[in-house]
């Protein structure tokens, strides 16, 4: 039996992959019924869902036996032999169509040996059938699609899809509400009809075979596109889509199958004529597939979890909820401010028509770098130059290597914290506490001009406090060779850009000396063995408050040598934009120096605890 | 029009016991030039170099120069991360620093996981064996050890220069080659493979290429 149904599903078509979901259900259904996301499933499963309705038929049929206990079942002779031969005709009457289905129903129903070798008899013929005779589910699909066409002339082709898949989900049982809605075109006939459906009866076998190439053409309308774009869309949006979901989703999205518009309008032409005969007949096929449509949708969800249930079955229940939701979903995004579709109908007719929009996206791309382009080479020769300088100076690196630094001292401060509990705890924290108050630095920009001497004294005094081997030598040298400069530059020979120039270089430079000393500061204080916390921050405080300063001082002197140009100069403008970016890279060196300081504030904790 | 002056930036660290030479080696490589004296480093240096690759492409060295003292270690362990590539710097007169290279391999395997960086064996100041100094460690074992762990090795002079280019020429061509072949790929949070930015021509003063000193003697 096993070995077969792989052989058969190996050499499936696609109504074969839905069968394999039909047969796990059945199987699972007994165990765990899923009532609730039928209509979930019915929203992404519909246009799928046409092969098996007939098997659910049987099925619903059948299903009256199941209820039974076995025993009664066997005692319950006729019964049992009743629904026996209704399997027997359902599978010669679908020899050309998803017979393997049926046989599964037939499986499920009467457990006994005899009958299952029956099914796989039917099978075996059945898979021959399909194979040499695909053209008749097409066409009965097409004077089927005419039929529901009559329901709704005014709509387009598209249009009974969607119905058929909304009857679906307004079957009675799961959403009666959404029946009213849709009472008006003649629907709930059959719903009400569904219940002759429950009565075994040999005869509607017929009107089931007509029935099914019907679904089968729904599944063929564009609906499916649809649906399986807006389960997409919505599962983005349902946070709870877990791994296993997706791919059970996935699953079923690749069983819809692709549409084949242009031949399924061909063979609708054809078939057109001959329809009106056999509407009344469909209408009929119609509501039968109603009333199984739920359990056909039961199976088909529990069908999927068999495929899952060697995964998990934790993932199938989320997952099922989660199918529930993007059912509810799709259709609450279909229908969105369109009511009855008519929209999408028309959407898809025009699809030649509409934009591309992977093009658009192209193009919108496209410009998008065009501006970036511009605006680049626009700022060039003001932003990268700083950075660049900046760079060039080994600053940024001494940044980053004193981020790696700081890192590490958090990730140890941390472990302390984790390792330490009470009266310990209490201290550390009181500590850091302490340490990030010292390191408080002072708010007002104090705009005063240090001499080059009071520098020198400031930060010899806070090197000495701080107590490590860091020097700014380099850094006053410097500032001494620039206001030289300054001070002996012939600015009827240096023109505003040189000047600008120099000042970039000059800020970019301090600013790369103070943030290396600084690294080399909390390289230094983390291998010392002594430390005198509170001197420590107050140094550094110290030294960050001298530095941000001494860059002030830089960039206002360099503006006031920019100004004396403006006076006499024409292009005034440009000179005041060179002097706001001048201002501009200060804060930019400002605000390094400070972030600098602020990662070593965790280097001055370490050495507190 | 703007020009990228370099595709692609590496970043190198330079590993081994103190006083080898690996900061001279790294002087002579960037400057040029060769300081008979030099302070001891204090965690970590930085030097930065352009160089081509055999097809061109050219390439930042970002070098990371590390302190050999004892006391850094735990220091410049934190450094490694970020490194594609690097160099194990021993004396070639100094047994002792040949015999701790494994511990400084292992140690930066370990701190550049889950990356696979670039190694090469360095041997410094072969130009005090050339005056008559005594060699510590012999080429053929040198070369022994590194064949054995797959890495380029070369014996150099930071003092006449001899090797040095060829040292880092090595570890370039060969991330590159990595590169080339999809093993080493740029990615967000890792900065041992960066790719260049454009900078205005005429606008990378400090970063020209520096000329290799010829070497003298041998």
């Amino acid at each position: 039996m096993e070995s077969s149904d792989s052989d058969n599903f190996e050499s499936a078509d696609e109504d074969f992959e839905f069968e394999k979901f039909e047969k796990g259900s059945n199987t699972t259904k007994h165990h765990h019924p899923v009532p609730k996301s039928d209509t979930a499933k019915a929203a992404i499963l519909i246009p799928k869902a046409p092969p098996s309705t007939d098997v659910n038929q049987n099925k619903k049929e059948t299903s009256e036996s199941e209820t039974l206990t076995p025993e009664i079942v066997n005692s319950d002779k006729s019964k049992s032999e009743g629904s026996l031969i209704k399997d027997d005709e359902g599978n010669k009457q679908y020899q050309t169509k998803a017979v393997p289905q049926l046989e599964v129903a037939a499986k499920d129903t009467v457990k006994h040996d005899v009958e299952i070798e029956a099914c796989d008899n039917s099978r075996g013929s059945n898979v021959t059938g399909d194979a040499q005779d695909p053209d008749d589910d097409s066409e009965n699909l097409w004077n089927e699609g005419e039929g529901w066409g009559v329901d709704d002339e005014s709509d387009n082709t598209a249009i009974p899809n969607v119905q058929g898949k909304e009857k679906m989900e307004a079957s009675p049982k799961t959403a009666p509400i959404e029946e009213d809605a849709w009472s008006n075109e003649g629907w709930e006939i059959w719903e009400s009809d569904s219940k002759e459906i429950m009565i075994p009866n040999p005869a509607k076998t017929d009107n089931q075979s007509n029935l099914d190439p019907k679904w089968k053409g729904w599944s063929n309308w564009g609906v499916s596109s649809i649906l399986s774009t807006a389960t997409q869309s919505v599962s983005t949006l349902t946070s709870s889509v877990s791994q296993g979901l997706s791919t059970v989703a996935s699953t079923i999205e690749s069983s819809i199958g692709a549409p084949e518009p242009a031949e399924l309008a061909l063979s609708n032409r054809a078939e057109k004529k001959s329809l009106p005969a056999e509407i009344t007949s469909s209408d009929h096929n119609n509501k039968n597939s109603m009333g199984f449509g739920l359990s056909n949708i039961g199976s088909l969800v529990s069908g999927v979890s068999k495929l899952v249930e060697s995964t998990s079955t934790k993932v199938i229940s989320g997952g099922l909820d989660t199918l529930e939701t993007i059912g509810k979903k799709t259709m609450e995004v279909i229908q969105e401010g369109d009511p009855g579709l008519k929209k999408k109908r028309a959407f898809l007719n025009l699809e030649g028509e509409k934009p591309v929009l992977s093009q658009v996206l192209r193009e919108a791309k496209e410009k998008a770098e065009q501006e970036n382009k511009a605006r680049q080479e626009k700022h060039f020769a003001k932003k990268v130059n700083y950075e660049s300088i900046f760079d060039d100076h080994q600053g940024l690196v001494h940044l980053e290597a004193l981020e790696m630094l700081s890192k590490q001292c958090d990730m140890k401060l941390q472990l302390l914290f984790e390792s330490s509990s009470g009266d310990a705890l209490m201290e550390i924290q009181e500590t850091l506490a302490q340490v990030k108050e010292l390191c408080e630095l002072p708010n007002e920009e104090d705009e005063e001009q240090l001499s080059l001497e009071e520098l020198k004294e400031r930060l010899a005094s806070a090197v000495k406090e701080l107590d490590v081997n860091i020097t700014y030598d380099r850094l006053i040298s410097m500032w001494e060779e620039t206001e030289c400069w300054l001070n002996n530059v012939n600015l009827s020979i240096c023109d505003e850009n040189e000047l600008h120039q120099q000042a970039v270089e000059t800020l970019a430079q301090l600013t790369a000396i103070a943030v290396e000393q600084f690294h080399k500061a909390g390289e230094l204080l983390l291998i010392k063995d002594h430390h005198s916390t509170a001197d420590e921050a107050d140094s550094l405080v110290q030294l960050t408050t001298t530095l941000t300063s001494l860059i002030g001082i830089a960039a206002s002197k360099f503006s006031d040598k920019m100004n004396c140009k403006a006076v006499g100069d024409s292009n005034k403008e440009s000179v005041n934009s060179l002097i706001t970016n001048i201002f501009y890279e200060a804060a930019n060196s400002s605000s390094y120096i400070q972030d600098a300081f602020q990662l070593l504030v965790p280097v001055i904790e370490m050495g507190a605890v | 029009m703007v020009e990228p002056i370099f595709d692609y930036q590496f970043r190198l660290i330079l590993i081994g016991d103190s006083t080898v030479g690996k900061s001279s080696l790294l002087k002579y490589f960037t400057d040029g030039k060769f300081a008979e004296l030099s302070d001891p480093t204090v965690g970590v240096d930085f030097f930065a170099r352009l160089i081509e690759v055999k097809d061109g492409t050219r390439i930042k060295l970002q070098l990371w120069d590390t302190a050999g003292q004892e006391r850094f270690r735990s220091i410049t362990k934190s450094y490694y991360r970020n490194s594609v590539g690097a160099l194990l710097v021993y004396d070639i007169c100094n047994r002792a620093s040949f015999e701790h290279i494994p511990v400084w391999m292992s140690e930066a395997r370990r701190h550049i996981e889950p990356h696979r960086p670039v190694f090469a064996l360095v041997g410094c100041k072969l130009d005090l064996v050339s005056n008559g100094g005594q060699r510590e460690v012999s080429r053929e074992e040198a070369k022994a050890f590194a064949d054995q762990h797959g890495l380029f090795h070369v014996e150099t002079s930071a003092k006449n220069g001899m090797n040095v280019e060829e040292a880092f020429k090595s570890v370039t061509q060969e991330v590159y080659n990595r590169i080339q072949t999809g093993e080493y790929k740029i990615e967000d949070g890792w900065d041992g493979i960066k790719t260049g930015f454009a900078r205005p021509n005429g606008l990378d003063f400090n970063l020209v290429e520096a000329e290799p000193a010829k070497s003298s003697c041998c």
